[in-house]
């Protein structure tokens, strides 16, 4: 048991982002233009402070090994990763909000009124929505993870809402509000009954009354029903199948800033709690019984949550890559493609042990990384003073913004995973993982909706550089600010670099498994005693050497 | 029935919890099964925007009336615990629905969610 300082302690970088949401919210109703410009730069500010304090308490400190949390290291990976992309989120959307009214300010059309602009609020509820996906990381119950993820999405719903200039937007809110409050409402119900099986809300306490009920005569039906109906609550969030129809809609009429945000933070909190919860239940130690009443071992999650997750995946891929191909408009697009990561990720959970982990997590840096590359191209141009919208204003790009199609061409080609490139190692990383688990149909199922997707993912790159510019296009020109575009080229760069890094950064998504109550085959092989070695050895084990 | 008071103490907090019958917890949990199924069926059918929001604080209070049901069945107070963190989630989510509703209906003045459909596939 850890008495509270260790576990304020441990959840610093939070009550960072915390205080920063309070800070910019105020900066953000200054009449001094000078202050309300500074607003972003203040929320990259206490980001890198939540990183560098990040760094500080996974530094072998006792209040993370002490914590009683299923993947005790998984925080440093995940908090630096989501600071990280969430810096270049920022940027992207410098600039972008209150545009309009901060130009009719300049220009003396327009007197400050406090309650017109929004940029404080868009930075506050950032921050919010970010603490939240960093609080899942440190999530050692029910309460902790349910509450996690509402702060990472209850702030998204109100981003959505912020550019409430046009009618797209405020349609896009109320999608998108209630389908999060309905899923919401699911999988808690699915909390519930996990909580009835068992009897007790701590994850780690969950693990063991599983591993026991499985080793006795299988998980029972309310557990698994829970389970189930997590998942399907928890894949609004990821935008898998069950829920994925909100996200075309959604992204669409979204403001585009908003839009790159909502396409990676609530992803990484769901599979954040995806994996949590998978953890709880584990990947070994199942069995059916058969007609004749025998015992047959299973191998991966029990069966009717393996069954569940697996159409899941199958599903979101298929429809998520077949969706993107008829599209015209470039947010539907992402949205569709979106999806079909989501899919891809799932193979890697459905794997499961501390392999499939580490591919869902290095993938997630690989999509954070060509998405914010890809939506600061797209927010850096402008079409007549609007948000860039269709394929079509594409054309003829490389000939006026070479550099933005580039970034652009850059970014799906990681998407699509060509070779050199970081999305390719992530999706190599999930294949093997697959494999290795025994989902050879699953990941051949990946690897030809991958193929599809080469389709759409070539004409988004192909269309600037193939198609002549023309009337349409004359009017598509830089933003205003060049922060978007240096977003962009940065975290191009970044696609470009990293696969030089791909060995470290893998590394470091091993490490976050490390020492985690992961039930080897061999601890649930002579699991009629199933919590005395697990936890030793978790107990035993430090944290970062 | 002074007997079931809970008392919240570090050390033991079950001995004053006394065990109630099965059925009772049964007749519990199918009625949130039955308020799920209503929200989640109300939210599918209805258009009326506060009518639906209406139906997922249904599903809301059914998790919650479950997590009653189910610590009262372990003997344990954490599902109680669970439930006043329910209750403060929905009420933000109240907030918020109310707010984006109000936000809505100056734009145009009617609460049928058919009214918001500019967004769909060309």
């Amino acid at each position: 048991m850890v008495d509270m300082s260790a576990k304020l302690f441990l959840i610093t970088p939070e009550i960072l982002l915390l205080i920063g949401a309070v800070v910019v919210a105020v900066l953000g109703l200054s009449s001094n233009r000078r202050v309300r410009n500074a607003v972003p730069w203040t929320t990259v500010g206490f980001l890198v402070a939540a990183i560098i304090a990040t760094d500080v308490v996974y530094d072998g400190s006792e209040a993370v090994t002490g914590a009683d949390l299923l993947l005790p290291n998984l925080g440093l990976y995940l908090k630096v990763m989501v600071g990280v992309i969430a810096i270049g989120l920022v940027l992207v959307g410098i600039g972008m909000v209150d545009r309009r009214y901060e130009e009719a300010i300049r220009n003396g059309r327009a007197g400050f009124d406090p309650l017109r602009v929004v940029r404080g609020e868009y930075h506050a509820f950032l921050m919010l929505s970010i603490a939240g996906t960093m609080l899942i990381a440190n999530a050692n119950d029910l309460i902790w993870l349910f509450l996690a993820i509402e702060l990472s999405s209850l702030p998204t719903y109100v981003m959505v809402a912020l550019g409430r200039g046009t009618r797209r937007n405020m349609e896009a809110a109320i999608k998108y509000f209630f389908l999060g409050a309905m899923s919401s409402a699911t999988f808690l119900y699915g909390f519930a009954l996990m909580y009835g099986a068992t009897g007790t809300l701590s994850l780690t306490g969950m693990q063991e009354v599983f591993a026991t009920q499985a080793a006795a005569g299988g998980i029972p039906f309310f557990g698994l029903l829970g389970m189930v109906l997590a998942f399907v609550g928890l894949s609004f969030k990821i935008t898998a199948v069950p829920m994925h129809f909100y996200a075309p809609d959604v992204y669409q009429g979204a403001p585009t800033p908003v839009t790159a945000f909502i396409s990676f933070m609530p992803k990484v909190a769901g599979f954040g709690a995806i994996i949590m919860l998978c953890m709880a239940v584990g990947w070994s130690g199942h069995h059916l019984i058969d007609d004749a009443g025998i015992k047959v071992p299973t191998e991966g999650l029990p069966r009717p949550v393996h069954a569940t997750l697996w159409v899941i995946a199958v599903l979101t891929m298929i429809l998520g890559n077949i969706g993107a191909l008829l599209q015209t408009s470039i947010k539907r697009l992402l949205a569709y493609s979106s999806i079909s990561h989501s899919g891809y990720m799932l193979v890697g959970v459905i794997a499961g042990t501390a392999e499939g982990i580490d591919a869902v997590l290095f993938y997630l840096v690989t999509y954070g990384v060509a998405n914010v590359a890809m939506f600061g191209a797209l927010c850096g141009l402008q079409r007549h003073d609007r948000e860039v919208e269709t394929l079509d204003d594409l054309s003829g790009l490389w000939k006026r913004h070479p550099g933005m199609a580039f970034v652009l061409a850059l970014s799906s080609f990681s998407m699509l995973g060509l070779p050199p490139l970081l999305g390719f190692w992530g999706k190599l990383d999930l294949v093997v993982a697959g494999i290795t688990a025994g989902e050879t149909p699953l990941v051949v199922i990946m690897m030809a909706t991958s193929a599809v997707s080469s389709y759409y993912y070539l004409h988004l790159a192909g269309l600037p550089v193939i198609r002549k510019p023309d009337a349409r296009t004359e009017g598509v020109d830089a933003g205003p600010t060049p922060w978007p575009r240096i977003a962009g080229v940065v975290f191009g760069v970044g696609i470009l670099a990293l696969p030089f890094a791909a060995k470290s950064l893998m590394t470091q998504a091993e490490h976050s498994t490390d020492a985690s109550r992961l039930a080897s085959p061999e601890a649930a092989a002579d699991s009629t005693n199933p919590d005395s070695g697990m936890s030793i050895e978790a107990k035993g084990s430090s944290g970062r050497a | 029935m002074n007997e079931t008071v809970i008392t919240l103490t570090q050390s033991d907090a079950t001995t004053t919890m006394l065990p109630v019958a099965t059925g009772t917890i049964q007749i519990v949990l199918l009625t949130s099964a039955v308020m799920f199924a209503i929200g989640m069926v109300g939210f599918l059918t209805r258009r009326n925007m506060i009518l639906m929001f209406l139906c997922t604080e249904l599903m809301f209070q059914a998790s919650a009336i479950a997590m009653i049901a189910f610590g009262r069945m372990h003997l344990n107070p954490e599902g109680q615990v669970f439930v006043i963190f329910i209750l403060t989630v929905a009420a933000a989510e109240a907030a918020l629905a109310l707010g984006l509703v109000v936000l809505l209906y100056r734009r145009k003045p009617t609460l049928d969610a058919e009214a918001w459909s500019e967004l769909k596939e060309c």
